[in-house]
Order: structure tokens, then sequence, then C-alpha cells
């Protein structure tokens, strides 16, 4: 008798243990089954689990064509002058990256020279995703270009020596070069990388109040659309709207090169919008913005068109304050040649792509050219190599105001010398 | 009946406070989200800096009681909840102290030294208050002399509860947890072998009871993702710039008040009579070791530590004197009816207070009535001056005022911070503290957030007022003893 009822207590004992080990398994399961799929990701994240890729459902990236051909901008002539100033010729020891990859957004990947000295885009483009490259012209003491990441693969960035100078300036020049996204990248101790290693990477990394998103804005534009939205790594649901109004808001004076690539970027989101929205495509139907955000945007540009209509200074250049609009033309700052090639080349490059109801008058853009182009031919040799990156730009803005892009007409430019030549 | 007449006076104290200038308005402002879009923002809704934050609205029942009852009944309906929870933490404690004292004095003594030492945060009209309510309340179920088996229920349904009013039910599974973990601990001195641990049955009823009351937290609308999110928004980075997520200091208020409980604690374990359970020194070291490692968690250690004192002191004082407390049957007729007496005084004194609700005024009064109720440093006249004239583009504000402005300031303003900082990104929050402590470039990130108003503690802010004032972008467009306001001459972003 006494046997049998501590039988029971024992019994009923772990019977209540297994009835309420069975509650707690049965809460949590039900608990996870109703959490949306986001939910899960930030539950897993928060134990340490690998972030879910961003699906992106092409291999190659967007193109933004231009689309004016005016020889009054600029002519042949003028334009080859332009490009072979601006031919990729850096020495092969303690190469910056930064002089790369404005080379190669400049470029492309397809630009083939006749002068050995002359970085092809596919050396352009291997050095900036080759560890291997990397290290024979900086050496195995400067700490590598490409760092393994948690989510891929991240690009060194800042002022120390042989780093990219701006966040995500690589990934977006890359990606204006028209990378494959299947490219595959080595990087020290990350196999099988890819270019989209760099690409999670980078959607995970970016934050919308760091000093700079023009180049992240870019880069996700080009490769994510129709995707328009996003998870950082610290949680952030990102999209392109936000991009937008981070590029818009503050005064017009800051971002890099006087702010006019805040300006570029801008404009590159409301051209893919626009490539969207006319695509015929029903999963991009409602375009890469938010129809109020893209009222902002383009009041924004507007008014960036109309602070350069009466900030040009008489020669045709604009100065580095072009922000302050007609009074930048009385009271210049910083007025140093170079500042005003990075603002004039700058503004050229927006404007070849931006739709006419965004243009100052032909004439401003005309005469603007003119001074750009002399300027940049002056230049002498050493001069144009210590400030590449500014002139780099000047070249792509020219080539986009005849409708191609500096690879292409230089290819057919060369061939039409040797021609002539041969005759 | 000395103990009802204090709890009345508590309530009566509670009642006429002032409503305090920071979180409350804040909480009110998602409140007022959720009850307008019916459902719960998935990131930070109201605040343009922080859009696409994730926010787990760990509070989001009490923000939605909150806003329900500031809508009903105006600002005395806060002041009322405000006063009915500090007065039932009390009552709760003070209950189970005199069960287990049966002495008024300690009682009292008990109830004195929670608000003493918690009064810092206790005088915050926050979602906190409904978390230490739930605190209070499993901490006298558990202490109970004897098991009941309704903790069964109540428990769990206490931490479902608990986990849609505040986050802290964190802390309630700790004491779970402290409770089961003492109790093996306990029987494992006393015995010396861990089989009676297992076998212990008060053992097992803690741990089956953390078990249930953990899984009755999944029931809230994130369900387990509430769990993850509580334990990220205290390592969020920007808190510790806060200074109730400070360490807690002997120059604190309340640090000296603690300091003074945990010594008198030491002085009554010397002396008390009473055995020491191991959970009991558990909870008394865990929580003050949270507080001395961010001072906001001594809200949790004041009423363990009060509790502990009335106890022991008790105890002591009995050994002292050698005599018997008398029993007393708080159902005796007698003390029953002094005790509703007393709740009849109790609502007398608090009449004046509740009448405007209860028969509606003019609006006029009611305005300076209103102004009556908030704490004299809500900045109430300066953001009127903002709602009649508009802000354009990025405001710029204190963020213990980011609430009241969210709440009371001109609809769509961009605030750009207030006291949730753990949803404000991390770049905002660093550009915030430059400003405020006028570092390099101060006036640069303004420019760069396209700042066109500024909204700031007069005399709290001297040294940026003080700058503001000679910099030739800026006007001052309003002035109190309290607040002043800045635009810029030449609006960022206007056409």
């Amino acid at each position: 008798m006494f046997k049998e009822s501590t039988r029971t207590q024992a019994r009923s004992k772990w019977g209540g243990f297994l009835a309420v080990q069975v509650i707690v398994l049965a809460g949590v399961a039900a608990s996870w089954g109703v959490l949306s799929s986001e939910t899960r990701q930030t539950v897993r994240n928060a134990g340490g689990g690998r972030r879910a890729a961003v699906p992106i459902e092409f291999d190659e990236p967007l193109r933004i064509e231009p689309l004016y051909d005016d020889p009054q901008v600029v002519s042949d002539e003028e334009l080859a002058a332009v490009l072979a100033k601006v031919r990729p010729k850096f020495p092969q020891e303690r190469r910056r990256p930064n002089f790369v990859e404005h080379a190669l957004r400049t470029w492309g990947v397809d630009a083939e020279f006749s002068d050995p000295d002359v970085m092809s885009g596919i050396e352009m483009r291997d050095f900036l995703i080759d560890h291997g490259q990397f290290v024979a012209s900086w050496g195995k003491k400067t700490p590598a270009l490409l760092q393994p990441g948690e989510g891929g693969i991240s690009i060194r960035w800042g002022k120390q020596p042989g780093a990219s100078v701006h966040h995500d300036h690589l990934l977006a020049s890359l990606s204006e070069a028209g990378i494959s996204r299947n490219q595959r990248v080595y990087a020290m101790g990350r196999r099988g990388a890819t270019f989209d290693s760099i690409l999670q990477q980078a959607l995970l990394d970016v934050r919308l109040d760091e000093k700079e998103v023009e180049w992240s804005a870019m880069a996700f534009a080009l490769w994510l659309p129709p995707q328009k939205n996003w998870t950082t790594a610290d949680g952030r649901a990102m999209s392109f709207d936000l991009l937008a109004k981070r590029l818009i808001r503050g005064h017009g004076r800051f971002g890099v090169c006087s702010g006019t690539h805040r300006v570029y970027s801008l404009m590159l989101l409301a051209r893919i919008d626009e490539m969207m929205r006319t695509s015929g495509d029903k999963k991009a139907a409602d375009g890469l913005l938010s129809d109020a955000v893209l009222v902002d945007v383009y009041d924004h540009l507007a008014s960036v068109r109309d602070l350069i209509s009466v900030s040009q200074f008489d020669d045709g250049s604009w100065p580095g304050n072009w922000y302050d609009g007609a009074e930048a033309v009385d009271f210049p700052t910083d007025e140093e040649p170079y500042k005003k090639v990075i603002a004039t080349g700058h503004h050229l490059e927006w404007l070849a792509i931006a739709p006419e109801s965004l243009h100052p008058p032909r004439e401003q853009i005309r005469k603007a050219a003119k001074w750009i182009i002399q300027a940049t031919l002056e230049q002498s040799d050493e001069s144009l190599r210590k400030r590449y990156t500014f002139y780099s730009h000047v070249g792509n803005a020219l080539a986009l105001w005849r409708k191609t892009h500096p690879a292409d007409f230089w290819k057919k430019h060369q061939a039409e010398h040797a021609a002539s030549s041969n005759e | 009946m000395l103990v009802v007449l204090a709890l009345a006076v508590v309530f009566v104290f509670h009642v006429f406070l002032p409503l305090w200038h920071t979180d409350l308005w804040g909480h009110l402002s998602f409140g007022r989200f959720i009850h307008s879009t019916g459902s719960l923002p998935a990131t930070e809704p109201l605040m343009p800096l922080s859009e696409g934050v994730a926010f787990v609205d760990t509070a989001w029942l009490c923000q939605l009681l909150g806003f329900l009852t500031i809508k009903t009944f105006g600002h005395v309906g806060i002041q009322f909840l405000y006063a009915a929870g500090v007065t039932l933490c009390a009552a709760v404690l003070a209950w189970r102290a005199w069960q287990r004292t049966r002495g008024a004095p300690f009682v009292l003594l008990a109830m004195v030294l929670f608000l003493w030492v918690g009064w810092q945060y206790l005088a915050i009209v926050r979602p906190q208050l409904a978390g230490l309510a739930c605190f209070v309340t499993l901490f006298a179920l558990l202490t109970a002399r004897r098991w009941s088996n309704v903790n069964w229920i109540a428990v769990p349904v206490l931490f479902a509860l608990w986990a849609n009013l505040h986050g802290s039910f964190l802390v309630g599974l700790a004491m779970l947890g402290a409770f089961c973990v003492g109790r093996g601990c306990d029987v494992l001195r006393r015995t010396d072998r861990f089989a009676a641990v297992i076998g212990d049955r008060d053992f097992r009823r803690y741990l089956l009871l953390t078990e249930l009351a953990a899984v009755a937290v999944l029931v809230n609308p994130y369900g387990i993702g509430l769990y993850a999110s509580v334990f990220s928004i205290s390592a969020n980075a920007n808190l510790t710039d806060i200074v109730e997520w400070e360490p807690m200091t002997l120059r604190m208020k309340h640090g000296q008040a603690a300091a003074i409980v945990a010594l008198v604690l030491v002085l009554l374990y010397r002396v008390s009579p009473r055995r020491v359970r191991v959970a009991e020194i558990l909870l008394l070291a865990g929580l003050g070791g949270a507080a001395c490692w961010t001072s906001r968690m001594i809200i949790w250690w004041a009423p363990i530590a009060a509790y502990f004192v009335g106890l022991h002191g008790s105890a002591a004082w009995k050994r002292a004197a050698r005599r018997k407390s008398p029993s007393v049957n708080l159902l005796q007729p007698r003390l029953l009816w002094t005790g509703i007496s007393a709740l009849v005084v109790v609502f007398a004194v608090s009449a004046k207070f509740f009448e405007p609700a209860l028969q509606g005024q003019g609006q006029g009064s009611r305005a300076s009535l209103n102004r009556s109720r908030l704490s004299p440093v809500t900045p109430v006249e300066a953001v009127k001056h903002l709602r009649k004239f508009p802000p354009t583009g990025q405001v710029f504000n204190s963020y213990e005022w980011g609430d009241y402005l969210l709440w009371a300031g001109p609809p769509r303003a961009s605030v750009f911070v207030a006291s949730h900082a753990h949803l404000v990104p991390r770049e905002v929050w660093q550009s915030y503290m430059q400003v405020m402590n006028l570092s390099t470039n101060w006036d640069d990130t303004l420019a760069r957030f396209g700042v066109n108003t500024i909204l700031i503690e007069k005399q709290r802010r001297r040294g940026l007022v003080a700058r503001l004032d000679a910099d030739d972008n800026w006007q001052m467009t309003y002035e109190d003893d309290l607040a002043v306001v800045y635009r810029r001459i030449v609006p960022i972003g206007a056409p």
C-alpha cells in the first residue's frame, strides 16, 4: 500500500514536470510559428545567426544611358584630347585605389589602350578585386583592401595608405563600370567569393546618417531594382526613399566635391525610377521611389538648377560654393582653380543624364564645357596626375554629352586615328 | 489603521504631483499612434531621423491605456493612474510585510524606505510603474507563508500581462530564478545531497513556475522576438550618455539612500534572529549589483530591500523586546470600518482635485489648471509658440523635451531626439551630443541636418544659448524663463 502510494506520488510528480515541459515547448514552437520572417531574422541575429542575403534578380548592373549628343558642347577633337589626358596611367607601386576606381568608372571594364603603360579596364578591375594584385603594388605590410566581413567582403576605406577613400566608392565604381555580380573576387581568407559578396556586405553595412551615402545609394540603385527595401546589420529598414531624403537633407555645401555627388546620385535615382516605371515590368511599375519622395527629388534638383543658373562665372566655370546662388559670383570661396574644375566637371556630369527641364540654358552648359576643356588641356601631366580624380569626371561628363562612353569613343577614335595614319 | 492612513497619504501626495516632463509624453504619443492606426508600429513612427529603425514596443498596452485615459479624463486621469500605481506598489508591499511581521511600525518603515530609495524613478510617470506593480505583486506571491496552487495560474497570467505592459518582465524572471536557485542552495546546504534538491517540492515548484512564466511572456504581439528586443535595448550605446543608465554613485540622492538602507540591512542581519534564505541574498546582491551597474535598476532593489529591512527589523525588535506583537486581524469589523473611513477621507481630500474631470470646466480655466498639472519644467508656452508659428525643416531640441514636443508640438514637426534614445540612430545621437556639448563644428552639424529651428532650455544650455545669440545665422523668436526658440534667418531647403 505504501509502495503504491509512493509510486503514484512519483508518477504525479514527474507527470506534472513533463506536462510543463510540453507546455513550454509548445509555447515556444507556436510563438516561433506565428512570427513574421523579419522578426525571425531579428531573433536569429540576436542569437548570432547569419543574416539572409538580400535577393538580387540580375547579374549585371543597370546602366544609365546619356541623353544628348551635342557637338557644340564638346567636339570630337576636344573630347579625344581630353580623354587622352585622363587615360589611366598609374605607377605600379603604391597604386592608389581611389584613382583606379575613378578611372574605372570613367572608362569601364571594356576599355583597351594601345599604350602598354595605360591600364585596361580589366586590369583596373582586377587591381580592385584581387588581393594578390594589391599586395604586388602595396606589399604585405599594408592592410588588405578587401576585408572578410560577417556578411561578405568589406572594403577598407578612409585616409590610410592603400585604402579606398570613400565608403562604397569602390562598389559604386565597379558597378558603374559594368562588373558582373558573379565576377570572382580574391580576398585573403575568403574562397569562392564573388562581387556579390562585396555588395551584400555593403547592404548590411550602410548607415543612413554616416558622412557620405552618395556611393552607397548609387551602387544599390544600380543593382537592387525591382527590390526597394532591405534591412541593414543594425536592423534598420532601409529603402531608396530614405536614401533620397538623406541626400536631399541639409545645406548644399555638405557632401563630397562641393556637394555635387549628392546631386548626381539623386539624378541617378530619379533616372532609375523612370526606367522602372516605363519598363512594362509589373514588379517595377511603382518605380524606385514613392511618389511623394520623387516629387521632393525633382524639386530639389530644380532648386540646384536654379542655383547654378545664377552662380556661373563669366568664363563659364562654376564656383565651389555654387549652392550660394548669385552671391557666389561676388563672394566665391576657396577659389583655387581645381575647386572650379570639381564643381564644373561634376555639374556637367549630372546634367548629361538629366532631363532638359532640369537644365540651365544650354548656352551656359556650352560655356561651362568650353572652360573645362581648356582648363583640362592646360594642365601638365604631372598636375593632372595629382588631381586625377577630379579630371576623370571631366572626361566622363564630356563623353556623356556626346551620348557615348569614354571607352567606346576612344576605341572608335583610335581606330580612325590608325586608319588615317595608314593613309 | 496607521498603515491604511499612510497609504492614503501616499495616494494623496502622488495624485497632486505634477506630471513629469519627459518619457510620459513620448509614451502617450505612441499610444495615440497605436490608437489612430489600430496597429503597432514596426519601425519608429514619430521622429523622421529615426525612420526605419526597428521598434519593438515593449510598453504598447500601457501606452494605449494611458492614451485612452488622457483622452477620456484629461491630465487628471493620468495623475490618478500614477498615484494609484505607486499606492498599489506600496500597499502590496505593506500587506505582505504586515502578514509577515504584524508590526505596523515596521510595515511603515518598509513603505517609507521603498518610497525614499526609489523616489528618483518613482517620480517619473511611465510604464515602468506598471512593471513595478507586477514585480511587487510577484514578490508578494513568492514570499507568502504558504504555497498556494493559485500561483500556477496567477504567476503566468501576471507575466503575460507584464510582457505587454513593460519590458521589465525580465527582472521578474530573474526573481523567480533567484527563488529557485536560492531554494536549491538552501536544500543543498541542509542535506548536502543534489538528489535532495531535485526531490525538493519547493525547488521544483519554483523551477516549473519560472518555465511557465517564461513561456507566458510569449503571449505578446512580438512573441519570442520580445526577448531579443529587451536585451538589445539595454545594450544600446546611446544609453551610456543618459544619467539614469549610468552607474549609481554616492553623489546621487538615491545612491545615498541605497547606501544607508544597505548599511541598515547589514546591521539587521547581524542582530536578526530570522533565518536568512539564499534567495534573499541573491535578490539583494543581484539587484543591488545591477543598480551599481546602472542606476535605474535601483527601482527594483528598493522594494526588496525595504521589505527585508521591515522583516528583520521586526524580528530583531521582537527579540529585543522579548514580547510577541499582538496579532491583528485585518478583517476585524472595527479595523475594516476604520480603513473604509480613511479611504472616504482620502477621496474627500482629493475631491477638489477630481472636480474638473467630474464636472467639466471652461476652456480657459481648464488650460491654466492643466498647466498646473504639468511639471514646471515642461515647455508649455514655447511649444505653443511653435504651434502658432510651425517650424520648417528639421527641429533641434533637447532630448528631455522631445517627448512633449511629439505630444503637444505642431503636427509633423521633425523632432530631433526624444527620451526613447535607443530608437535614435547612433550617428544622430552623436550629432545631438556634439551640438549640446558645443564640440567642434557643432554649427556645421546643425546645417548638415538642415536644422532651421532650435528649442532648448534657457538656463541649462546657457553655453549654446550664448553661441546662438552671437551667431548671425540665428534669431531668437521666443523666450521665457524656461525655454528659448531660435530660427535660422535663411532657412535651409527653403524655396
